[in-house]
C-alpha cells in the first residue's frame, strides 16, 4: 500500500505492507538511529515521537501513521543538544545503542513533567532498557538536565 | 586527563554511529539460520513450504562446507551445522537466504522438520545431581596438607545452585558476508568482541575454497558482555558459506527470540562446599569443593570457563588446607559459553553463601567469620600463589565503614523484632584475576601497532573492540597520558585483522591491563629513545623521518609461571580486589526483596578514565544484583525464555542506591576492571536476606517464587 509519512517535518512517499511495522519503514527509509532491539515493545530501543509523544515504533503500525508528525533522534536537531551534553558529561553512554532513544524519551520528559521528581524520572524511563550503564550515570546527568536534586 | 570524554561519544548518542544492521548495499541479501526445536534428536525429514519459489533461495548444508565443520574453539567439537542428529534446542541445521528478508522470515515459520526423538537433559539440577553427566575437561587443585580432621571442628556442608545467565547485549548478535569472486576473499563485518576468533571460524569453514579472510568490526558494538565471544564465530562461518554460494553479500541479524534461545548463556552451576572451622580461632582449616558447570551439549569454550571458575572459587581467605575439582557437565541445552565474571560470580555466590552459612551454624558474626579468614599477606591461594598485598583486607574495612555496617546491623535486628517485613544487611568478598589464566598471554604474545604520522597524528592499532566499555578511548588515553601527548591528535583504527595485528581477544579483563598497559610501556620507550619532550615538537623537527610504523608484543615476565597439570603457580600476575554491602527490604506479602542499596570497594589499581571506570562498575554490579535477585533462562515449570517479555532486566525502576569507591588508586598499575563488579554482589543480596529473615536459600536467584517455596517447605 501506498504510505505518505511526515518525519522530521518532511514528506516521504512510501509503499508498504499492511503489516509492517513503522520501525522497519522507518529504518527502511534510512532513519537508522531507531533501533531493532526486541520486537516485543519490552525494550524501547526503538521509540520514536509521535506527535509529541513517546512511542515504541516496533508495536505501532506504519499504516497507522499517515496524518501525524513523526519524531526521530535525527529530526530535534540543536533541541536535542543540552540533553545529549548531559548524558555524555557524565560519561553515562556505553554501547550507545540506548542512546538515541533515550534522548528522544528524555525531551518528551521534559515537555510532560512539570514538576520532576526522581521517581518521576525512573517511572517515565522505565521502559527504556539499558545492559551497560546500570542505569546510575544517565539518572545523573538526567536529573542535572531536569533541574532535580 | 582524568575523565577524557569518549570520543564515540556524540556519534552514538546522535544515532549517527553505525551498528551492524546499519550496513546495507544495493545487493545484499538477507540469511538466517534453521535451527533445532528438538532438544535431542535424529532428523528424519524436513519439509518445505510448497508456496514459495525454492529457487530464490541460497541453502547451507553441512555438506556444501569446504573446510571443516567445526568451530574452532578451546575444545574444537561443536558443529557448524548438524549432521543428521541434533543435540541440542537451537543447533544450526541450515543456512538460507533470500533478498526479501520478510519473505525469508515467512519461509523459514512454514519449515517443519521431523525428529525422532531421543532422550535428552534441560533441566540444570537433572544435568548436575548426576555424576554420570560429567564429560570433557576435568580439573583439580589439591593443596591438602592435613589428613585429620579435630573433633572441635566444626563441619558445614551445603550445595549451591546459579542458574542461567543472558548477557543481554541491546543489539542482537549479527554478521554481513561478502565473498569477492575474483580475488578470492571473503570480507566479513561482525558486532564482536575477538576478531581474530572470527577469522579463525570462517577460515575453519571455508577452507581452501578462499584465499584469505578478513574480519572487521561494525563502528558500534552495541553491547556484549562475553556473548559475542565465541558465538559469532559459528554465526560468520554460516554466513560467510551463504555469501560464498549465493555470490552476493548476506546479512544475518538474529531477532531477539532467536538470538536469546539458541546463543551462549552464563553457566548455570552446582558448587558443593564442605569445610571445617575451628571456633576456639575461627579459622576454617580445611575445604572441600566440588565445582560443576553445566556445558551445554559441546565442551566448546566451557574449560576456559572452568579453569577460571575452580580458580576463584575459594573466594579471598586463606584456607590452610584446600580441595577442588572441578567438572563440565553435558546436557541438551545450547553450549554455554563466556558472560562477564567467566566462572567467578558462580564460585563466589557459593563461597560467600557458606561462609554466612558457618557463622549462622557457629552462632558468631560473618564479619568475625571473614576477619580471621580473609587474605593476608602471605597467605597462599589453593594454587600454592602467594598473596603479596592486603587490598581485600582495605576494601573489606572500607566498605563496612562507608555503609555503617554494624550501627545498621544493630538497628536492622531490633527493628525486625517488632515487623512482619524485615530489613537485611548482607557482605561479600570477590576478587579477579587480570589478563588470559595461567600462561594464557604468553601463548597469546600480543602485538600493538602504533603510527605516528607527519602531522603529529598518533594511529593505534589494536584487534580489540570497543563494545561499549570505552575501551579505545582509555587506551588512547593511556598512550598519550604517559608521553604529554594531546589526547585529540590520537585515533584508534577500527579493528580490521588486515589492518590490526593480533593484540588477542576482547575479553578477560584484559584489554586495559595487557593492551594499555602495553601501550603505555611503548610510549615510554618511544620517549626515551628519541628523547623529547613532546612528540608533537619532535615529530615537526625531524618530520622527514615519519611516518614511522612501531610494534610490540606483550612479554609475559619470566617470574609468571603455571603449572598447567598441577595447576600450581601463579594463575594470575595482578588480582583486583572488591567488597559489598547490600542493603535490602523484605516484603512479607509478596516475597519480595526490594534492593535499597549497594556499597561496593574496589582497588582496581589506577583508573585511567574515573567517568569510564564509574560506569562500568555501575553497570556490572546491577548486573551482578540481578544475578542474585532475578534473572534465569531456565527452570522447570518456568518453559524456555524467548525475549525480554520473560527474561525481565532491571529497569530504573528496580535500581537501588549504588555507591561505588575506588582505592588504592595511586598505584602504577592499572589493572582489570571489567568483570569484577559482576563477580560479588549477589551472594551479599543473598547474606542480607538470610540476615532480615533467617532464612537460608542456596538457590539463586531469590524470586517470590524461590522464597515462598522455601518458606512454604520449613513450615
Amino acid at each position: 500500500m501506498k504510505l505518505k509519512l511526515s518525519i522530521n517535518q518532511q514528506f516521504y512517499n512510501t509503499h508498504i505492507d499492511g503489516d509492517e511495522s513503522l520501525l522497519d519503514v522507518l529504518r527502511n527509509l534510512g532513519f537508522k538511529s531507531v533501533k531493532k532491539g526486541c520486537d516485543t515493545g519490552a525494550c524501547g530501543v526503538c521509540s520514536i515521537l509521535i506527535n509529541g509523544e513517546p512511542t515504541l515504533s516496533c508495536q505501532f503500525l506504519a499504516a497507522r501513521a499517515e496524518g501525524k508528525k513523526i519524531t526521530t533522534v535525527e529530526g530535534l536537531g540543536a533541541k536535542a543538544d543540552k540533553i545529549v551534553k548531559a548524558i555524555i558529561n557524565e560519561g553515562a553512554d556505553q554501547c550507545g545503542y540506548c542512546g538515541p532513544s533515550l534522548v528522544l524519551t528524555i525531551y518528551a520528559m521534559k515537555k510532560e513533567l512539570k514538576d520532576p521528581t526522581v521517581d518521576k524520572i525512573k517511572h517515565f524511563l522505565a521502559g527504556n532498557l539499558c545492559r551497560c550503564s546500570g542505569y546510575e550515570g544517565q539518572l545523573r546527568g538526567i536529573k542535572k538536565y531536569m533541574g532535580v536534586k | 586527563m582524568g575523565s577524557v570524554r569518549k570520543f564515540d561519544s556524540k556519534p552514538k548518542i546522535n544515532g549517527s554511529w553505525k551498528f551492524l544492521d546499519d550496513y546495507q548495499s544495493e545487493d545484499m541479501i538477507y540469511g538466517n539460520i534453521i535451527y533445532s526445536k528438538c532438544h535431542h534428536g535424529i532428523i528424519k525429514d524436513i519439509h518445505f513450504p510448497n508456496d514459495f519459489n525454492i529457487s530464490e533461495f541460497t541453502f547451507v548444508y553441512a555438506k556444501d562446507i569446504p573446510g571443516e565443520n567445526i568451530v574452532p574453539e578451546p575444545v574444537s567439537d561443536q558443529l557448524f551445522l548438524a549432521v543428521n542428529e541434533v543435540f541440542h534446542y537451537g543447533q544450526p541445521i541450515i543456512g538460507v537466504a533470500h533478498p526479501n528478508k520478510v519473505t525469508l522470515t515467512n519461509f523459514i515459520k512454514k519449515i517443519k522438520i521431523d525428529y525422532e526423538e531421543l532422550p535428552a537433559i534441560i533441566d540444570i539440577k537433572e544435568c548436575l545431581d548426576n555424576e554420570k553427566n560429567h564429560f570433557g575437561r576435568e580439573i583439580t587443585i589439591d593443596h591438602r596438607t592435613r589428613d585429620e580432621i579435630q573433633n572441635s571442628w566444626i563441619r558445614h556442608h551445603n550445595v549451591y545452585y546459579m542458574p542461567h545467565q543472558e548477557q543481554a547485549y541491546l543489539e542482537p548478535q549479527g554478521v554481513i558476508a561478502e565473498y569477492d569472486k575474483q580475488d578470492g576473499i571473503i570480507f566479513v563485518r561482525i558486532t564482536a568482541q575477538c576478531p581474530y576468533y572470527v577469522k579463525s571460524g570462517v577460515e575453519s569453514m571455508m577452507g581452501s575454497a578462499v584465499n584469505d579472510v578478513v574480519i572487521e568490526t561494525s563502528e558500534g558494538i552495541g553491547g556484549a558482555f562475553g556473548g559475542k565471544e565465541d558465538f559469532p564465530s559459528l554465526l560468520a562461518g554460516i554466513c560467510s558459506l551463504l555469501s560464498y554460494k549465493s555470490g552476493k553479500p548476506v546479512k544475518i541479524v538474529l531477532d531477539r527470540e532467536d538470538d536469546i534461545k539458541i546463543t551462549t548463556k552464563r553457566h548455570p552451576a552446582r558448587i558443593e562446599i564442605e569445610s571445617y572451622t575451628d571456633p576456639a580461632t575461627k579459622k576454617i582449616e580445611k575445604i572441600d569443593i566440588d565445582y560443576r558447570l553445566d556445558a551445554g551439549a559441546y565442551q566448546t569454550l566451557s574449560p576456559v570457563v572452568l579453569a577460571r571458575g575452580v580458580l576463584h572459587t575459594a573466594g579471598g581467605y586463606g584456607f590452610p588446607d584446600s580441595f577442588i575439582r572441578g567438572r563440565l557437565f553435558r546436557s541438551n541445552t545450547p553450549p554455554n559459553g563466556a558472560f562477564r565474571g567467566f566462572g567467578a560470580p558462580q564460585g563466589f555466590a557459593a563461597m560467600e553463601a557458606h561462609i554466612d552459612g558457618i557463622a549462622a551454624e557457629m552462632d558468631i558474626t560473618t564479619i568475625e567469620l571473614r576477619k580471621a579468614n580473609i587474605f593476608n599477606n602471605g597467605d597462599e591461594f589453593p594454587t600454592t600463589q602467594k598473596v603479596t598485598e592486603e587490598n581485600l583486607i582495605d576494601c573489606f574495612n572500607k566498605v563496612l565503614e562507608i555503609s555503617d555496617y554494624q550501627k545498621k546491623l544493630k538497628s536492622y535486628a531490633q527493628w525486625n523484632k517488632n515487623h512482619k517485613d524485615k530489613k537485611g544487611i548482607g557482605v561479600s568478598l570477590g576478587f579477579h584475576g587480570g589478563g588470559f589464566t595461567g600462561n594464557g598471554e604468553k601463548t597469546l604474545n600480543s602485538e600493538i601497532k602504533v603510527v605516528l604520522e607527519k602531522n603529529a597524528e598518533v594511529k593505534i592499532f589494536v584487534a580489540n573492540t570497543d563494545m561499549g566499555q570505552g575501551a579505545h578511548t582509555t587506551l588512547a588515553q593511556m598512550f598519550c597520558e604517559a608521553i604529554d601527548h594531546p589526547f585529540e591528535k590520537t585515533k584508534v583504527q577500527l579493528p580490521n585483522t588486515s589492518k590490526t595485528p593480533n593484540s588477542g581477544p576482547t575479553v578477560a579483563s584484559r584489554t586495559i591491563y595487557i593492551i594499555g598497559n602495553l601501550l603505555k610501556q611503548l610510549a615510554l620507550e618511544l620517549k626515551k629513545k628519541y628523547k623529547f619532550d613532546k612528540l608533537e615538537s619532535y615529530i615537526i623537527e625531524h618530520n622527514s623521518e615519519f611516518p614511522l610504523e612501531l610494534r610490540k608484543n606483550y612479554i609475559q615476565p619470566t617470574s609468571v609461571f603455571f603449572d598447567e597439570e598441577s595447576y600450581r603457580g601463579i594463575a594470575y600476575k595482578d588480582y583486583s580486589w572488591a567488597a559489598c554491602v547490600n542493603e535490602i527490604y523484605f516484603h512479607a506479602d509478596t516475597y519480595q526483596i526490594e534492593l535499597i542499596e549497594s556499597w561496593n570497594v574496589l582497588d582496581i589499581g589506577r583508573v585511567v578514565n574515573e567517568q569510564i571506570a564509574l560506569g562500568q562498575a555501575e553497570g556490572g554490579i546491577l548486573q551482578g544484583l540481578a544475578y542474585g535477585l532475578s534473572e534465569f533462562f531456565y527452570k522447570p515449570g518456568f518453559g524456555r525464555m524467548s525475549g525480554f517479555t520473560d527474561y525481565t532486566l532491571p529497569t530504573t525502576l528496580d535500581i537501588p542506591k549504588i555507591v561505588i569507591e575506588f582505592i588504592h588508586t595511586d598505584s602504577v598499575t592499572a589493572k582489570g576492571l571489567g568483570e569484577i563488579p559482576m563477580d560479588f554482589p549477589a551472594p551479599a543480596l543473598r547474606n542480607a536476606f538470610l540476615n532480615a529473615t533467617g532464612i537460608i536459600i542456596d538457590e539463586y536467584p531469590l524470586t517470590p517464587e524461590v522464597i515462598y517455596k522455601t518458606i512454604k517447605e520449613q513450615k
